[in-house]
């Protein structure tokens, strides 16, 4: 086949994703976001002497370098996305992937022409304004935009690396069980062999990064072959057939309906959102969506203590008030798995899904929240805290979900993109939750003061939920399931 | 008695006019066909009057129920939506023991038997609806309509992706249900199956209704094919 219909394929695969991010996150949204990545870019560049000051130069590389291949591990999952499409499992969704069901067109080559438009659409869409914005605040950092090129070049590699290796191991998810797990045994090792064994160091696994030990250009070279070569794996281990496979389940509906049917109504659809959630595999990914964060805050007292060289310290009231805070992620989650679409020919309105995700989201936010905090508290010492953290836990939950859910309703995912919707929330959310904070810092110092203010917001956003929650039914009634947010 | 009443209905979606002032009756017991090009209004018409969307200008009734409570106009009818979208993740079984539960249906197990009987799926029962096959996701979104017994039943497309055993079974199905009293409202293409069907038909073009009435009132003459009937409405 010469280059012709894999150029059209690539452009055609380059509108669909542009289309889709639109259909997503609005016009707006859509073109504002690579501003969104360059302004926070910038800013980061600029206060990077202050905040990253003391730190070791290579262990800032290393955080960025992980962070890319991060994100190219995140965005590298598409094989498992080509298996959906190709087996027809993807809803309403249907993309020029799927050509190769009725067109005379390889899937390799397809899924390979998809490889690449995804690398070359994340890069212009948020690595190149990374980049950019890093460029900004270069120079106050006395760092040359010679290095800043550089930087976004081991950058982009990095990020190439995470998508080759992700692809990889999503199609070896599709082909074999067993070879999945050999890779992942493999993977395993490679990273041991870094952390903790310390055989190696983390830049001759991560390649980009061991460029920046000596400036060899030997390592860009090798780190671009072994992106070619882990893609070209997982292109070659994809199938050119697919078999849907046809799952029979244990019947979950009934007994679980059965333990709810206190709950009247709502209880069959809380029934079918927890069976949706369990056989949809999203239970892992809300516990992960809570812990991601407090990783990232553990980070961020690592980075101001090494940095700063000022030891911060937390207590069991300011981590209650962010798990709390926390909550939308959970909400966000449990609204990512089922458009609904059944639902418009029965008797049943989106406020009354609205009401039984709230229902499910306070049932585990409470659990994993108040388990949290408690063993924060026993951790920290800090047992005579422990109300006023489960206050401000409670409080801040019971808040984040009624806001969250009155301004998204059941398209959490894609209106908090839009900048007005996210406008809306930061105004509703922050206020409360830096007084929460505020007064977490202010306990050692002035604890009387301290927990009457905490206890003031805590009441104070208690009482607003009421209304909010009420007004649901009014706000989403009128709407229909759909894929977007198209009311 | 209409158990449908459409006045003077207009929708717009986005400048793009999908419906101008249509207007139509459907009497109790009646089989009623709606049919039309592509893009002519009817899926349109047909989310009007399930509640699903509402109208620009105009009102109307369905099954007695004001369009502006689309709950209870769902309460009342049994609806097969133009695409066939049974939760992902629920089993088929699972699938009618919810719509059963939200419907309130007495004797849940005994009506999924028998309709799970009625559409052959009974080893599909525990298959995940993301794994059945478009056409046995058409029969479980058919069964979902008729599990309660509603008197007037919604089709849009109903025969779509079920083979001609169960087309058969279904145009049975449907023939019994309006002799009993039942009356239905459905929107196909496929017209030798509505010529054997309808009692009463209407004809929509670009949103507005070309021609309406029996058979025979519709038909230029005596053996007219509905087919040749379609033709010259939408062609004028």
């Amino acid at each position: 086949m010469p280059l012709g219909p894999e150029l059209l394929i690539f452009k055609s695969m380059m509108r669909e994703e542009w289309r889709l991010h639109k259909s997503f996150q609005g016009a707006i949204g859509s073109h504002v976001f690579p501003a969104v990545i360059f302004a926070f870019s910038a800013f980061l560049s600029l206060s990077a002497p202050l905040i990253l000051g003391n730190i070791e130069a290579l262990r800032v590389l290393l955080l960025i370098h992980l962070g890319a291949l991060g994100y190219g591990l995140f965005v590298g999952a598409m094989g498992y996305i080509g298996e959906q499409v190709m087996t027809r499992r993807l809803g309403q969704v249907n993309m020029v992937l799927g050509i190769p069901r009725l067109l005379p067109v390889s899937f390799r080559r397809v899924m390979a022409v998809f490889y690449v438009k995804d690398a070359v659409y994340y890069v212009l869409y948020s690595i190149i304004p990374l980049v950019l914005g890093a460029a900004v605040g270069a120079p106050l950092a006395g760092v040359s935009l010679l290095t800043v090129g550089r930087l976004g070049l081991t950058a982009f590699l990095a990020f190439m690396t995470g998508m080759g290796v992700s692809f990889l191991l999503s199609a070896a998810h599709i082909r074999s069980r067993t070879l999945l797990g050999s890779l992942m045994l493999l993977l395993g090792c490679s990273v041991a062999s870094v952390w903790p064994l310390g055989a190696l160091r983390a830049g001759d696994l991560l390649l980009p990064l061991g460029y920046w030990y000596g400036r060899d250009s030997l390592y860009l070279l090798s780190s671009a072959a072994v992106a070619l070569l882990l893609s070209a794996a997982g292109i070659l281990l994809m199938r050119e057939r697919f078999e849907a496979p046809q799952r029979a389940s244990v019947e979950m509906f009934a007994p679980v309906l059965g333990r709810l049917s206190s709950l009247g109504d709502l209880g069959a659809l809380l029934a079918k959102e927890w069976v949706e959630l369990r056989r949809g595999g999203a239970l892992g990914p809300v516990v992960a969506g809570y812990i991601a964060p407090l990783v990232v805050i553990y980070a961020m007292v690592w980075l101001l203590g090494e940095g700063l060289g000022v030891l911060i310290y937390f207590n069991v009231v300011f981590y209650g008030g962010f798990v709390g805070f926390l909550g939308v992620t959970v909400y966000s989650w449990i609204n990512n798995l089922e458009c609904n679409e059944f639902l418009n020919v029965q008797p049943v309105g989106v406020d009354d899904v609205v009401r039984a995700k709230l229902v499910l989201y306070f049932a585990l936010t409470f659990s994993v929240s108040t388990c949290y905090v408690v063993g924060i508290g026993f951790l920290n010492g800090e047992l005579g805290l422990l109300g006023l953290a489960l206050l401000a836990s409670f409080s801040n939950t019971v808040y984040v979900g009624a806001v969250t859910s009155r301004l998204t309703g059941l398209w959490t995912n894609t209106m908090l993109f839009d900048a007005k919707v996210l406008s809306k929330f930061a105004a509703c959310v922050v206020p409360p939750l830096v007084a929460v904070l505020v007064a977490s810092f202010m306990i050692g110092s002035a604890p009387s003061a301290a927990a009457a203010l905490l206890i003031g917001v805590s009441a104070a956003i208690l009482i607003a939920s009421l209304p909010i929650l009420r007004s649901l039914r009014s706000k989403w009634s009128g709407h229909r399931f759909s894929f977007a947010n198209n009311p | 008695m209409p158990v449908i009443t459409v006045e003077n209905v207009s929708k717009s979606f986005g400048g793009v006019k999908a419906l101008y002032e249509v207007s139509l009756t459907v009497e109790a017991g009646e089989f009623f066909g709606l049919f039309g090009p592509n893009g002519a209004g009817k899926t349109t018409l047909v989310r009007i009057l399930t509640g699903e969307i509402g109208s620009d200008s105009g009102a109307g009734t369905t099954a007695g129920a004001p369009w502006s409570d689309p709950m209870e106009v769902k309460r009342r009818v049994g609806i097969v939506p133009e695409a066939e979208t049974p939760p992902t993740f629920l089993t088929a079984q699972e699938t009618l023991e919810l719509v059963c539960e939200i419907r309130g249906v007495d004797d849940p197990e005994e009506r999924i038997g028998e309709w799970m009987g009625f559409f052959g799926m009974e080893e599909k029962r525990h298959v995940l609806c993301r794994d059945l096959s478009k056409g046995q996701r058409q029969k479980l979104m058919l069964a979902a309509a008729l599990i309660h017994g509603p008197g007037l039943l919604l089709l849009d497309e109903p025969f779509i992706n079920l083979d001609p055993i169960y087309q058969r079974r279904v145009r049975e199905h449907l023939r019994g249900f309006v002799e009993g009293g039942g009356t239905v409202f459905m929107c196909t293409h496929i017209l030798e199956i509505a010529e054997r069907l309808c009692t009463r038909v209407a004809v929509i073009d670009r949103g507005r209704i070309v021609g309406e009435g029996t058979l025979d009132q519709v038909r230029r003459s005596e053996g007219e094919a509905l087919e040749d009937v379609f033709m010259r409405l939408v062609e004028a």
